[in-house]
């Protein structure tokens, strides 16, 4: 019986919130989104909608402090993943628990308090910055609404220290600017400035440097790294960058179509990836040094939709190593060696 | 808190954007700079805006223009444009005291004064009916001073003329403008008073007068204030009422939602001129009246544009970043969607102003809506239609003042869109 | 010209005409593509690549124009070419994939048709079934299987999108394939397999491959030679490992200690300083001077001729230009 097994390989990867001091839990987080059909469908499907599956059971912890990398593709569900550990979604099943606190237990209005501890970064930095507020406004926002013992000018000082923070230097000169005034780079700090206001204990990321030019990358990069420091930080860096990501992440988590592939510690996981897909995406990312050019062949196939994914391992029909009982038994998570999980059923071949 | 010094703060690539120039100059410079950046689109738009001004000044002020009250029957009938008046004026010898037709009113017994007028010009006319009126007021008067006085017919001007010198007549009532041709020919003569009381603009009346004597330029110009009042009242009343209906649709959602579009759908769908004629019908005549029902039409207009633009603009990452800080449902609208949909309807305010105004007119003109008193383009046309081929003035200036308007108000709107969409903007 | 080379681009200018005035997105660019070579075009956004890219086609239309310079195509110069002759260039000769292949596929149209129709523009005597059978064959080759024809583009994936792209331009024996940073919105496995098609395009059909991406990884896993460019100037040329193993100009230097490298333990990247500078009013002299950490005083007045520093590696740097100071390797 799958379900019983899962229960304990999920209290064995994440254990409980006092033995690990963990600051998010995630457990079977599953998000199916309803496929729109027409009413003539839906009857001839006897009630049954199709859905993408996007999020189908994940499972894993963020300790404190730590940066947390997850990886994928497109179709993966990572950015739906980070989307619902800030409850900005809700799961369709699973649960978010955030510092012992299960999301799913809130009212609105304590959810809507909690949010001043755990903040986003997105990709588009243009696109997350209101057109019709000023930096200034912007950034001062969430103090306006959590920080309600400051005064106007104590906020002002709040929002003039972070623009400092974030190199916005001198931040006087850019309270009163418009988004469109300022350049992507800048951009991207000021959401990160609105991000740390309210002195937030988890920040997700998605994509956080994707949109920026090469050469603004390794700065904002840094910064985030800096800022980990001193606002003592716990990062969920969601990146399809694993270049990248190798810099900056402590563990790494990869995931394919909905399900998590593989968790472990960063050097670990890219020196010896367990899982089929992950050792295919390490591969693939283009070396820049034409003396170490890319000889191993590549997967087969395309990712399929997320609606009706493969049977049993969702990674077989593209897979090297796949057997017989891929096809049909759904491989779990579990600890290959220590804090290395992988979700394979012959990851040991791969190993060797 | 450290600063991060060792990395200079990342030195802003020049904004050479035009959006950025124009932040660092002020703002009558911004607007001349603008030309350069806009180009046809500038003139379009500022020549249209100088127009509309020129219209609501008209409208705020049109006492400041009209010569004379629209009421007013301040002419003869079906004058055409430019074309000066006949006047007939009393023509007396210089050193007479007779001045008006009242003047000649004598006791009763007294012999009947005579008059000399030229033949076959309607002159006799109206001195018959001067001189009764005259007559029925004097008689009853203290005095009981009469005026019935005896007309001589000459076939031609000087001869009219020269009996008054050869005093034949006491008086001769000629045309003022052919008294002026002739004047110096008989420089014993002078003129009296218009027998009429009428005067005579410089010029005439330069758009003409309609069928029962007003002035039609005076009538143009105090139109112009009832066409903005009701352009602009429809159009605001249409935005108060659609634009926060729209904004909730949008944001909420659900059946709210699909029940309100609903409905707006069906008075959009509704032919609009039609449903003005059945609310006005239903509620009478009143320049309020109108105003309600041409809202009525156009508040699905503002309330589609603002729902659609709240739907996409739901679904932008900034309203997602704005409910991941915290922010409630209301304060989103307010502050995150309200703002970056706003734009929009003011752009197609002005096009609306348009619409309604020609609207307004089109109600007029049917004879709805407007009580017969208030001057107004769409009256004016309905009572032009029938004397097109005689008097073609009084149909076709309140046309072109519609049609000019119109024109201004969608060319504003116009240019304004092209302005501030610059996705649809040409390269 | 020299029978290797299929396209030599001389002294191109492209200016913009913006509000602010004209802008000079290729200033003075000469490049030479040679035959069956994959050659790798990088820079940063606005350095002028894809610009280049569309002028080697005369693609440029409205604000855009090519003011100067001389395109030299398998023999003869494109410039001299009335316009209305280009399209029977473009397509036949030259073909480009671009960045978003479904914007540039019709969404009306089968992939089939689109196949077919692209033969029957060019080459109007072939026949249906002659035609199709071409298509058929062409997208076998190039991984596409033959039911998959008959499909919409939005029922393809981005991957697949590419290739029904490159057969587009395959279709009619194309010599130059110009790919405008194709790979840019694909996975990484999709974009590593689509490398490896350019590979094998390559070798099976002697295609020639103008490779422009801001990818310096992508760069280094296909081309055979390399062209940098900064601020619409071509800042260094040369083959692969010259170019990234012995860089000779400071802003190649600069961005490939910049690249994350997933085979390194390094923990830290480097920082450029600075970001590119505004066309409309680039820095006198040599337009790096104002970032380069080996700036002399020379370089905020002269700009430096690209010319050859070591055979055919050739960079824009006044460090190796003047007379009797011949810098060492500045790769340290």
């Amino acid at each position: 019986m799958a379900e019983p097994k899962s229960m304990e390989v999920t209290t064995a990867v994440t254990g409980t919130a006092a033995e690990t001091g963990d600051l998010v839990r995630v457990e079977n987080l599953r998000k199916h989104f309803p496929v729109q059909t027409g009413f003539l469908a839906s009857i001839l499907n006897r009630g049954h909608i199709p859905a993408v599956k996007a999020v189908d059971g994940v499972s894993f912890t963020i300790r404190r402090g730590e940066v947390f990398g997850l990886a994928g593709e497109s179709g993966s569900g990572k950015s739906t993943v980070g989307r619902l550990v800030l409850r900005l979604l809700e799961p369709t099943d699973g649960r978010v628990i955030f510092d012992g606190i299960d999301l799913s237990s809130l009212e609105p209005e304590e959810m809507r308090r909690l949010r001043s501890r755990m903040q986003v970064v997105f990709q588009d930095p243009l696109a997350s910055l209101n057109p019709r507020m000023t930096v200034g406004q912007t950034i001062e926002h969430p103090a306006k609404i959590h920080m309600t013992d400051l005064s106007a000018a104590e906020r002002r000082g709040r929002v003039m220290g972070i623009l400092s923070a974030v190199g916005m230097n001198p931040p006087e000169s850019f309270y009163d600017l418009y988004p469109h005034q300022i350049s992507g780079g800048q951009r991207q700090r000021i959401v990160l400035a609105r991000a740390l206001i309210t002195r937030p204990e988890l920040i997700v990321a998605d994509e956080p440097i994707a949109m920026a030019d090469v050469s603004v990358r390794a700065l904002l990069l840094d910064l985030m790294m800096k800022l980990k420091e001193e606002f003592d930080l716990t990062y969920l860096f969601i990146t399809h960058d694993l270049a990248t990501a190798k810099y900056v992440c402590d563990r790494i988590a990869v995931m394919y179509l909905g399900k998590m592939c593989e968790i472990g510690p960063l050097k670990e996981v890219y020196e010896l990836p367990a899982h089929p897909y992950t050792r295919a995406l390490l591969e693939a990312v283009p070396v820049p040094d034409p003396r170490h050019r890319r000889n191993e062949a590549m997967p087969a196939g395309e990712i399929p939709n997320a609606i009706n994914p493969p049977s049993g391992c969702r990674f077989h029909p593209r897979c090297p190593i796949a057997r017989e009982n891929c096809s049909v038994d759904e491989p779990l998570l579990r600890e290959l060696r220590p804090e290395h999980y992988v979700a394979c059923h012959y990851a040991e071949e791969l190993l060797k | 808190m450290t600063e991060i010094k060792e990395h200079p703060p990342e030195i802003p690539a020049e904004d050479t954007s035009w959006e950025a120039e124009i932040q660092r100059v002020g703002f009558i410079r911004r607007i001349l700079m603008a030309r350069r950046w806009y180009g046809a689109d500038w003139w379009f738009v500022s020549i249209s805006a100088v127009m509309v001004v020129a219209f609501i000044v008209v409208a705020l002020f049109p006492g400041l223009f009209a010569p004379y009250s629209p009421d007013a029957l301040v002419g003869p009938r079906f004058l055409a444009p430019g074309q000066h008046p006949e006047i007939p004026v009393l023509i007396v010898p210089k050193d007479s005291s007779i001045n008006t037709l009242k003047d000649m009113a004598a006791p009763e017994g007294q012999p009947r004064p005579s008059i000399a007028v030229v033949q076959g010009v309607p002159t006799a006319g109206a001195l018959n009916e001067q001189a009764q009126s005259i007559d029925n007021q004097t008689k009853n008067e203290p005095e009981g001073l009469r005026l019935r006085p005896r007309i001589e017919r000459f076939t031609s001007l000087e001869e009219t003329l020269q009996a008054v010198i050869d005093g034949t007549v006491q008086a001769a009532v000629v045309q003022s403008t052919e008294f002026d041709r002739v004047s110096a020919q008989f420089p014993t003569l002078r003129a009296g008073a218009s027998i009429t009381g009428e005067t005579a603009t410089a010029g005439g009346f330069i758009l003409g007068t309609n069928d029962i004597g007003q002035d039609v330029l005076s009538r143009l110009l105090w139109g112009t204030r009832v066409a903005i009042i009701i352009g602009f009242s429809a159009s605001i009343v249409a935005l108060v009422l659609g634009v926060p209906l729209g904004l909730l649709a949008g944001f909420i959602g659900g059946s709210f939602d699909r029940l309100l579009s609903l409905v707006m759908d069906s008075l959009y769908a509704f032919p609009g001129l039609i449903l003005a004629i059945a609310i006005t019908a239903v509620l009478g005549p009143s320049i309020l009246n109108v105003i309600v029902a041409i809202s009525v039409l156009y508040i699905p207009t503002y309330y589609r544009i603002v729902r659609g633009q709240t739907l996409s603009v739901k679904e932008e990452i900034y309203v997602e970043a704005a409910q991941s800080i915290g922010a409630r449902s209301l304060e989103i609208l307010r502050l995150y969607i309200f703002p970056n949909v706003i734009p929009s309807v003011a752009i197609i305010f002005s096009v609306n102003v348009a619409d309604a105004i020609l609207t307004g007119a089109g109600l007029s003109f049917l004879g709805l809506g407007l009580p017969p008193t208030i001057a107004d383009w769409g009256i004016d046309l309905a009572r032009g239609q029938r004397f097109i081929q005689t008097a073609w003035w009084m149909i076709t200036f309140p046309g072109l003042a519609i049609m000019l308007i119109v024109l201004a108000f969608s060319m504003m709107g116009e240019g304004l869109t092209e302005i501030f969409n610059p996705k649809l903007r040409e390269r | 010209m020299p029978e290797d080379i299929l396209y030599s681009v001389r002294n191109l200018t492209v200016e913009y005409q913006t509000r602010a005035g004209a802008v000079r997105a290729v200033d003075d660019v000469s490049l030479d593509i040679r035959r069956g070579e994959i050659l790798g075009l990088v820079g940063e956004s606005g350095c002028g690549k894809s610009t280049l890219g569309k002028a080697l086609m005369r693609l440029h239309t409205g604000p855009a124009s090519i003011t100067g310079g001389e395109l030299w195509f398998d023999g003869r110069d494109l410039m001299k070419l009335p316009l209305n002759e280009m399209p029977d260039v473009r397509g036949a000769e030259i073909g480009m994939v671009f960045q978003d292949p479904m914007t540039s596929l019709n969404p009306i149209q089968r992939i089939l048709d689109h196949l077919t129709e692209t033969i029957h523009t060019h080459e109007p005597e072939t026949s249906d079934a002659a035609a199709r059978i071409r298509a058929e064959e062409l997208a076998e080759r190039l991984g596409i299987r033959r039911e998959r024809l008959s499909e919409y583009p939005h029922q393809m994936s981005g991957g697949m999108r590419q290739r029904v792209m490159i057969s587009l331009a395959l279709a009619l024996r194309t010599k130059l394939l110009i790919a405008d940073e194709p790979t840019t919105s694909l996975d990484v496995i999709v974009e590593a397999k689509f490398l490896d098609l350019l590979q094998e395009l390559q070798k099976e059909f002697g295609l020639t491959i103008l490779l422009i991406t801001h990818n310096i990884g992508v760069v280094a896993e296909v081309a055979d030679r390399v062209a940098v460019m900064y601020a619409a100037k071509m800042a260094e040329v040369g083959d692969v490992n010259d170019v990234f193993g012995d860089s000779k100009h400071p802003y190649t230097q600069g961005l490939l200690k910049s690249v994350p490298n997933i085979r390194l333990g390094e923990n830290e990247l480097y920082k450029m300083e600075g970001a590119p500078p505004s066309l409309l009013h680039p820095p006198s002299g040599c337009r790096f001077h104002p970032r380069c950490p080996f700036v002399m005083d020379v370089c905020h007045t002269q700009e430096p001729a690209f010319e050859p520093v070591v055979g055919d590696h050739l960079a824009s740097c006044l460090l190796y230009q003047k007379a009797g100071v011949k810098q060492e390797s500045l790769n340290g």
